[in-house]
């Protein structure tokens, strides 16, 4: 269980670390953008849509590890009066759909992406190609799937708490 | 079955997840799948998940949201608040409950600069809490005032939970944050006549502190003051003169930050990497928030529930006065056990209709009258999010002592929120300025 919890995190991590490199990216390019539009007045083509793809990767990617660390808003005040054998009962109840639910928004956003590249759409006015940014979104939610049952087994088998 | 029915029945489902402590963000988005495809159908419903989820994600309008998040932590992380509070320690440290004053001035202040309330209550808190301890403040009204002076960041600009109202009412994301800066000031005062005035009466709950010349005044306003208003006038300004987008300046906001920090050799590559790792998972938080209250606000709009209120309110035998009146107590309900930014997701598509279209109220003043009215829950058992915080910065003080501490503050908010409805040039005057 050590070890699968150290690949967990480590897999996490790294999805969050390249989250973070594209945010910064990101604000360069959009204070880039600014800067050629005042000094040069150019703007740099496609930043309005390519920010907003680039923002859909950046959730995508963080997804999991905001999952990994409870991060995603839950309220705790009744289920924690509860006996710690009952909690256990009821986070299994209420993670097997939740996971089920993830992975069929995974499953159906891959099909998506599919779909986009298949028929070639590329975005309305410059023209990126953006099924990529589908499949990371996807890929994000199937880590996230994975991640609620990850923190279900952790729960049974045990193992470090981050 | 209604569709109406449907709807009611699914809200009642989703409340009972959210109590199983499901997180709100998958209960929202399950529970608006599950009733808009027995609405409609699965393959409709499936399609609709998919297609909203990226479509959120990648809205331009929304990377406003990380912007303004890597803004507040960079600040947060390279210690603006530090210098922010010395500044304020300095001018009104020597009043009867100087130093919880000083904390409502930093709190303001550092919210020009981070658009988080929890954030803003964590960093000030880490400051404000030794020093009161060292001249022997009485701990509820230490660890209140910190807890309730963290809510001053939702209304003072930039405020992510502003942000998350414009995008779920279809607002201006600058108008709001104009709207913010006036009651956000007059919140900030009445927490300081609370302060000064429960001080004075007995003089145990904060002692004075030592009196700083007027040198020592002028020194520290070279510090945090001057780093808050470049980095406020470049981006805000920016944002209010009609320069940039809001997600520019954001954007700008982060290069602000970094440049007076960086001109002040306050920042390094593992400050950058923390706020970045930090701002990634805020980001996630709030996006996937936003992302399945679009889901369920879908179905919440098949379901003809906002038709339905809108009917109702406008058959109402009530003022609209009243019927304001009701909608705030049906906030101020629900803000104890359900997270601000989630409440106003889920409630806006509900609300927003009776309050707008049927009692014809403003909806930039509406917007500021909802954000403090959930500011309320933040600091309100049982789920009082900053109160949460404090404790944790605190260490050692009962949940029960700190919340005995926020009364007097609660007190303050529900004077302001008066002062709002019967004054509400107090919210529109600024945003009509543009």
């Amino acid at each position: 269980m050590q070890v699968l919890e150290a690949v967990v995190i480590k897999f996490n991590r790294a999805l969050d670390f390249l989250a973070g490199v594209i945010l910064a990216f990101t604000a360069i390019l959009i204070v880039s953008n600014i800067l050629g539009r005042a000094l040069l007045g150019r703007s740099i083509l496609g930043t309005y849509e390519m920010v907003g793809f680039l923002t859909a990767a950046v959730v995508g990617l963080a997804l999991s590890r905001c999952a990994l660390e409870n991060g995603h808003i839950a309220v705790g005040f009744i289920v924690e009066k509860f006996p710690p054998g009952a909690q256990k009962i009821i986070n299994l109840v209420i993670s097997i759909p939740a996971m089920a639910f993830l992975a069929l928004v995974a499953y159906n956003l891959f099909a998506y992406g599919s779909r986009v590249a298949v028929t070639g759409e590329v975005s309305p006015t410059t023209q990126i190609i953006f099924y990529p940014f589908i499949y990371v979104v996807a890929f994000g939610f199937l880590a996230l799937a994975l991640t609620v049952f990850f923190n279900l087994l952790r729960q049974f088998v045990g193992g470090e708490r981050i | 079955m209604s569709p109406t029915m449907v709807g009611l029945i699914g809200i009642c489902v989703f409340f009972l997840l959210i109590a199983h402590k499901m997180p709100i963000a998958y209960a929202m988005a399950m529970v608006g799948f599950a009733g808009f495809s027995y609405l409609t159908s699965t393959s409709a419903a499936l399609s609709m998940v998919t297609s909203e989820f990226f479509s959120t994600f990648s809205r331009y309008s929304l990377s406003v949201i990380p912007m303004f998040i890597l803004m507040g932590f960079l600040a947060f992380h390279a210690g603006m608040g530090t210098r922010l509070y010395d500044l304020a320690y300095k001018m009104v440290g020597h009043l009867p409950g100087g130093l919880a004053i000083a904390t409502q001035a930093t709190c303001a202040l550092f919210g020009a600069v981070c658009g988080s309330n929890t954030a803003t209550a964590a960093t000030i808190g880490a400051i404000a809490l030794p020093e009161m301890r060292k001249y022997n403040y009485d701990t509820s009204l230490s660890t209140a005032s910190v807890a309730a002076g963290g809510a001053i960041g939702v209304l003072i600009p930039p405020s992510v939970i502003f942000i998350v109202y414009g995008i779920a009412a279809e607002q201006s994301v600058g108008r709001l944050f104009l709207a913010g800066i006036i009651p956000g000031i007059l919140l900030m005062s009445l927490y300081m006549l609370v302060i000064y005035f429960l001080a004075r009466k007995y003089p145990y709950l904060g002692p004075p502190g030592p009196r700083s010349g007027w040198r020592e005044r002028y020194m520290a306003l070279g510090g945090g003051l001057v780093e808050v208003m470049v980095v406020f006038a470049i981006s805000l300004g920016g944002l209010f003169a009609g320069w940039f987008m809001p997600t520019e300046a954001g954007a700008v906001g982060v290069a602000g930050v970094l440049l007076v920090t960086a001109l002040k050799r306050r920042i390094n590559a593992s400050i950058i990497v923390r706020s970045l790792s930090d701002t990634t998972r805020t980001t996630a938080m709030i996006m996937l928030l936003v992302g399945s209250a679009v889901v369920f606000g879908r179905f919440i709009a098949i379901s003809r529930i906002p038709f339905a209120m809108a009917e109702w309110a406008s058959e109402l035998a009530l003022p609209s006065f009243a019927v304001i009146a009701l909608i705030l107590l049906i906030y101020l309900v629900l803000g104890c056990f359900i997270d601000a930014l989630a409440l106003i997701l889920l409630t806006i598509p509900i609300f927003l209709p009776v309050a707008v279209d049927i009692l014809g109220y403003d909806p930039i003043w509406f917007g500021v009258i909802i954000v403090m009215v959930v500011a309320m829950g933040v600091i309100t058992p049982p789920v009082g999010m900053n109160v949460y915080i404090i404790q944790g910065v605190a260490g050692d003080v009962p949940l029960e002592k700190i919340f005995r501490g926020i009364w007097p503050f609660l007190f303050a908010i529900v004077v302001a929120l008066a002062l709002l409805i019967i004054f509400p040039g107090l919210a529109t005057f600024l945003p009509s300025l543009i």
